[in-house]
């Protein structure tokens, strides 16, 4: 090889291979599914305890995946009125509401350019399978702004191959901005109460100053508002985790 | 509250009771109490004794039991005195038996007519001055009276009501715990009355009660969840319609 200088060049040692331990990174990320999360209340704790016996129990029986809002999801559930008494349902998890037995997630897809948003119960026995297409997280926890937006962002393949991943790899948040019909919508996503940040919104500057005119600054301050979950999300992920292993 | 499915699939709303120390705590005969049946009075949830007087404690310490923080009156038959000091369990009832319950409602304080007896109140706009939630006429002028028990503002709540009927789903015999159908009266954590219905569409309806209650020590062994014959329970595999 030719260097630039007239001198022969100096020995460079090839670099050194990054060894990445796997297992050390797999044993890092521990996901609780928000329904086990006990809300802020006055009840007793040892209702929350019965509630959680009974969701590791279904749990155990029957395999819920890890899924946030934002990936999209395929759920088989038993239907009487259907010709193989089972319904498939292919579409993006837009919200996950509730707590306990009663948690919900809710579905989006645009089938034959009709818009459908169907609620299941993670709980209810009638589900026969739920499978996580695609695993990836959003820039909001909250996606009802779909329902305004051009229907292209709702459409998802009801024969989609799940794509694979990887069990150590981080979750892949997906920053996409979607572009919104023109105005008005279901609700006022421009306003700081909703906090949504995966909207490319548009709208004149004048509009979304005056929007701002509803920001509430106080709130992130108040204190009575705070609920520190880690310490009772830790000790939940140890109980849960000890259950399903056994 | 939770959610409780059958297994044809329905879904259903569930109350979690909790028995907390129930005791019976005294006989009454019935020459003494002068009802037609004889009385036993059962005691709940344990408090503390310093804040009550000598002459109240009295029924605790002759039963032999901690201070309790209800005290109860059941009409029972002569076959079904038990002995006072007899703690009473969850077991004492089973799945598929109608249950009534009683508590005190929800205090809302002083209410107007509207909330209180679901009054229809005035329109908000064309030309009503200051009448929006106002009763409006309280009698007639013939009457030229009010009748007792108009129903006008007043405190609301706090009083005792029985919701009837209930359905018992499960009954979990280690916490002692009766998962009843529907919604119950009073606010979370408070002090209920459980009975056996008094509706005559139930009457027949336990086959084999614990008679005249469970007894723990006895020889009966049950085991830890007792299920109605419809609910799916969790170690089953999912529900399919054939």
């Amino acid at each position: 090889r030719i260097s630039s200088h007239g001198e022969p060049a100096k020995f460079q040692p090839p670099p050194k291979p990054v060894i990445i331990d796997k297992r050390k990174q797999r044993e890092e990320r521990r996901f609780l599914s928000p329904e086990f999360i006990p809300p802020r209340g006055r009840t007793d704790p040892f209702k929350f305890y019965i509630e959680r016996k009974d969701m590791i129990q279904r749990r155990k029986v029957f395999n819920i995946p890890e899924f946030y809002v934002g990936s999209v999801l395929a759920v088989t559930t038993a239907d009487p009125c259907a010709n193989d008494k089972v319904s498939r349902f292919v579409g993006i998890c837009i919200q996950r509401g509730g707590k306990g037995l009663g948690a919900t997630f809710v579905l989006r897809n645009v089938i034959e350019d009709q818009g459908v948003e169907i609620c299941y119960e993670l709980y209810n026995p009638r589900i026969q399978a739920i499978e996580v297409l695609k695993l990836e997280k959003r820039l909001d926890d909250n996606l009802m702004y779909l329902r305004d937006a051009l229907p292209e962002y709702s459409t998802f393949d009801v024969n989609m191959k799940p794509v694979t991943h990887l069990d150590h790899e981080e979750i892949p948040v997906n920053k996409l901005q979607v572009r919104m019909k023109p105005k008005p919508w279901s609700k006022r996503w421009e306003r700081p109460k909703y906090n949504i940040k995966g909207i490319k919104f548009e709208l004149p500057e004048k509009k979304m100053k005056e929007a701002q005119k509803w920001s509430q600054p106080w709130l992130e301050f108040d204190m009575l508002r705070e609920y520190d979950t880690s310490k009772i999300e830790e000790k939940i992920w140890k109980e849960v985790s000890e259950e399903l292993k056994k | 509250m939770m959610p409780i499915w059958t297994k044809s699939g329905k879904k259903h709303a569930v109350t979690l009771l909790k028995v907390q120390d129930c005791h019976v705590l005294r006989y009454i005969s019935k020459e003494e109490s002068g009802g037609k049946t004889s009385k036993l009075l059962v005691g709940g949830k344990n408090a503390s004794p310093f804040s009550k007087s000598e002459s109240a404690m009295e029924i605790f310490k002759e039963a032999g039991v901690p201070r309790k923080q209800k005290v109860t009156t059941f009409n029972v038959t002569d076959d079904a005195i038990i002995k006072p000091g007899t703690p009473l369990y969850a077991a004492h009832f089973r799945p598929g038996q109608f249950v009534d319950v009683t508590a005190k409602t929800i205090g809302k304080g002083f209410q107007g007519v509207m909330k209180r007896w679901g009054f229809k109140g005035q329109p908000a706009s064309h030309g009503q001055t200051k009448t929006h939630r106002r009763p409006g006429a309280i009698s007639t002028n013939k009457a030229a009276k009010v009748y007792r028990g108009k129903k006008m503002p007043g405190r609301m709540g706090n009083i005792y009501r029985t919701s009837f009927g209930l359905k018992v789903w499960r009954i979990n015999t280690k916490h002692d715990i009766i998962y009843v159908n529907g919604s119950v009266p009073g606010h979370t954590n408070c002090l209920v009355k459980v009975k056996d219905s008094k509706l005559p569409t139930y009457k027949d309806c336990n086959k084999n009660p614990p008679f005249p209650t469970f007894f723990a020590d006895g020889d009966e062994k049950l085991p830890e969840d007792l299920y109605d014959e419809e609910i799916f329970q969790f170690t089953d595999p999912s529900v399919t319609y054939a």
